[in-house]
């Protein structure tokens, strides 16, 4: 339990840094910017190899609030310290990651989710969608640094148990904005469709992770990191 | 002159001597000094700083009527080595500071050494000028040029002695060969060429040709994003001009031959300690990263520098070093605050006595410490500002781990971490150090009887 708020916390940390080594003067350091994201795949690592334990908050955000059972606590932590996003490698893989499941939600195919294989249309279209996004200003340091250290691979199994750990807590903070959600979603929660502007939203944290190479392929976690999508997007 | 060979460090008591820089409160950024390296002689000390300027102090000479002052050091020269430069390609700031510099071997009467920052390797020439020749037919003592119709009379131009100059030349500018940030350079014993290190890259060059150089050390994948390991230091051999090793961020030092290959990927000798899975954490990775590698100048050993230690190895033992020395292990459980602030990333380097048996390093709260090889018995001594009367004796600090803290100790937490000693040099013969300390040289020597 320990571990993983210690990890989630690390995983903070380690996004938080990635984020300002843009703005650094001399240019993006390749030596320290791997090790972050070495720090990063651990920590993550360790975050989903915990077996049914429920996500607890960050120890900022834990300050009142006791570790539950699942759902974790659903409240505006989680907004504040942003749910590790799990990496990503090359967009091949997207297809075993949750895109297949968002995909399948999306079309309101709720049974169809828990591991199924992907439609093929779908995974494409986000993945086409993130590498529109890729031409941003966000990939642009990555291209010009030729620099993005290797993101590490992502057994779709881990991305399993980040869904059904998280989507519950994440549910509530995120509403209406958290499109792409899993088979675990309450009945009655709207999903919006996955349109461009979601898509944005949703994508652009990812690319600034992508700056290291990791492709943050969990769209729900991902989504749920509303005050990095809007500083990220803004830069 | 007191020989530093073969001293035992117990019998060393380390004495301040000097201190360069201001005291200010608040430090410009401009004045941190950025490396710290004596010539070969030990006869000069150059400093580097993050604004791009290079200070050279030399040694004066001892004098029998101070026999207490044994040769200060006063500034010999200061020059501006490199500016802030923008690469409008890639939109991207280089920074002016000094990554390295290293001194050639003295062949004449001028010195030379080689200064870098992320991109650009420059050989400075260093030389005194204390004559000027007088009594020119064409100028007038302005400089200014006469009409030559106005001149009656020839005379032969003579040297006058005049005040000592000091004067720094860029004599050559190695630059466009690296992509990524210059770590390291070194001078081959050869005198000839010498290599420069990026993060990915090694590339050797020819002190006489600045508009190629070889690549001889390429870890750079096809795909970036396979990408693991960068290279974080590298050092020629002091006598074999065709070996030379480079260290990881794996924790690794592969040691190359140039005769085998004209690209060195294939390493001769691998050197890599097994992990102890006991200490395994989230920031093992980083905590192994190699932040320097140096040459004993026998040759016969390499010295490494990670987070927490510093370690010797044999070049004929390949799979573990043959010393290990522990430098702050009590930060072993603080690391995740030192990776919040960054501290963790920090690049420590290390250093050997002239006779190896006395190795160094930094640490925080403006510690450094000293093992001596022989003995195994170490010292913690700090360069403070209270300490900093003449001649006075350094006295050995102690960090409290736990449990009660004594008078004269420091607890773990107490620390400042915004004082940390990450380059120091050792006087090639003697025992005299330089200590930079933020934007502070200290020279301490051993005592005088």
């Amino acid at each position: 339990m320990e571990f993983k708020l210690e990890a989630h916390r690390i995983v903070s940390i380690s996004l938080g840094k990635i984020y300002s080594a843009r703005g650094q003067r001399g240019g993006l350091k390749l030596h320290k910017n791997l090790l972050v994201s070495l720090v990063l795949r651990s920590a993550r690592q360790v975050y989903l190899s915990e077996p049914g334990c429920p996500p607890e908050p960050p120890p900022a955000a834990a300050a009142a609030r006791p570790p539950e059972e699942e759902p974790a606590p659903r409240t505006a932590a989680w907004a504040a310290e942003p749910p590790p996003p799990p990496p990503q490698d090359e967009a091949g893989r997207d297809c075993q990651g949750p895109r297949p499941r968002r995909c399948c939600c999306g079309e309101e195919n709720r049974g169809g989710c828990a591991g199924a294989p992907p439609p093929p249309h779908c995974p494409r279209k986000r993945s086409a969608g993130e590498r529109g996004q890729a031409g941003s200003p966000v990939k642009k340091p990555r291209r010009e640094e030729e620099e993005p250290p290797p993101p590490p691979p992502s057994p779709p199994g881990e991305q399993e148990d980040m869904e059904t750990s998280n989507v519950a807590s994440l549910i509530s903070i995120f509403g209406s904005s958290f499109s792409g959600l899993l088979s675990k979603e309450p009945k009655g929660r709207r999903r919006p469709p996955l349109d461009g502007g979601e898509a944005a939203a949703g994508t652009a944290p990812a690319e600034a992770a992508a700056e290291t190479g990791q492709i943050c392929c969990d769209e729900p976690v991902l989504r749920t990191l509303n005050p990095w999508s809007t500083a990220i997007v803004a830069f | 002159m007191i020989p530093g060979f073969g001293s035992l460090m117990q019998d060393v008591l380390w004495c301040f001597s000097q201190v360069k820089g201001t005291i200010d409160v608040g430090v410009t950024e401009a004045d941190i000094i950025s490396t710290v390296e004596f010539n070969h002689t030990g006869e000069l000390l150059a400093t580097g700083d993050k604004g791009g300027r290079v200070v050279i102090f030399q040694r004066e000479q001892e004098s029998k009527n101070q026999p207490h002052r044994r040769g200060e050091y006063n500034v010999y020269s200061t020059f501006q080595s490199h500016e802030p430069e923008f690469d409008y390609l890639k939109s991207l700031e280089i920074e002016e500071k000094i990554n390295k510099i290293r001194w050639l071997p003295q062949q004449n009467a001028a010195y030379f050494l080689l200064s870098t920052n992320d991109k650009t390797v420059k050989l400075w020439k260093v030389s005194e000028r204390d004559k000027r020749p007088e009594g020119y037919n064409l100028k007038d003592e302005d400089g200014r040029l006469r009409d030559p119709s106005m001149i009656t009379m020839l005379r032969v131009p003579v040297l006058r002695p005049m005040d000592l100059m000091v004067e720094a030349t860029p004599r050559r500018v190695f630059a466009n060969a690296h992509t990524y940030h210059i770590n390291s350079i070194s001078v081959n014993s050869d005198y000839e060429t010498y290599m420069s290190a990026d993060d990915l890259r090694i590339n050797l060059w020819n002190f006489e040709i600045t508009n190629q150089s070889f690549n001889i050390v390429d870890i750079k994948p096809a795909n970036m994003e396979e990408l693991t390991e960068v290279i974080t230091a590298a050092e020629f051999h002091p006598h074999h001009c065709n070996t030379f090793v480079y260290s990881s961020s794996k924790g690794t030092i592969r040691l190359c031959d140039m005769r085998t290959a004209a690209l060195c990927d294939r390493h001769a000798k691998f050197f890599e300690e097994p992990e102890d899975p006991s200490n395994r954490s989230f920031f093992s990775e980083i905590i192994s990263s190699i932040s320097d590698v140096k040459f004993s100048h026998s040759g016969r050993y390499i010295m490494t520098r990670d987070y927490l230690t510093v370690k010797v190895w044999d070049l004929n033992m390949e799979n573990r070093p043959i010393e290990t020395y522990q430098v702050h292990d009590y930060l072993r459980s603080k690391l995740c605050s030192l990776y919040e602030n960054d501290c963790i990333f920090d690049k420590f380097e290390c250093v050997w006595n002239g006779s190896d048996s006395v190795i160094m390093t930094g640490s925080y709260n403006n510690f450094f410490r000293m093992f001596d090889r022989n003995t195994k018995r170490d010292v913690t001594l700090e360069a403070s500002r209270e300490n900093s009367k003449p001649r006075a004796i350094l006295k050995p600090r102690k960090v409290c781990v736990g449990g009660k803290r004594r008078k004269d100790e420091i607890s773990v937490d107490s620390l400042d971490f915004s004082k940390k000693i990450l380059h120091t040099a050792w006087h090639p013969s003697e025992n005299i150090i330089a200590v930079a300390a933020t934007n502070n040289l200290y020279i301490f020597q051993d005592k005088v009887n």
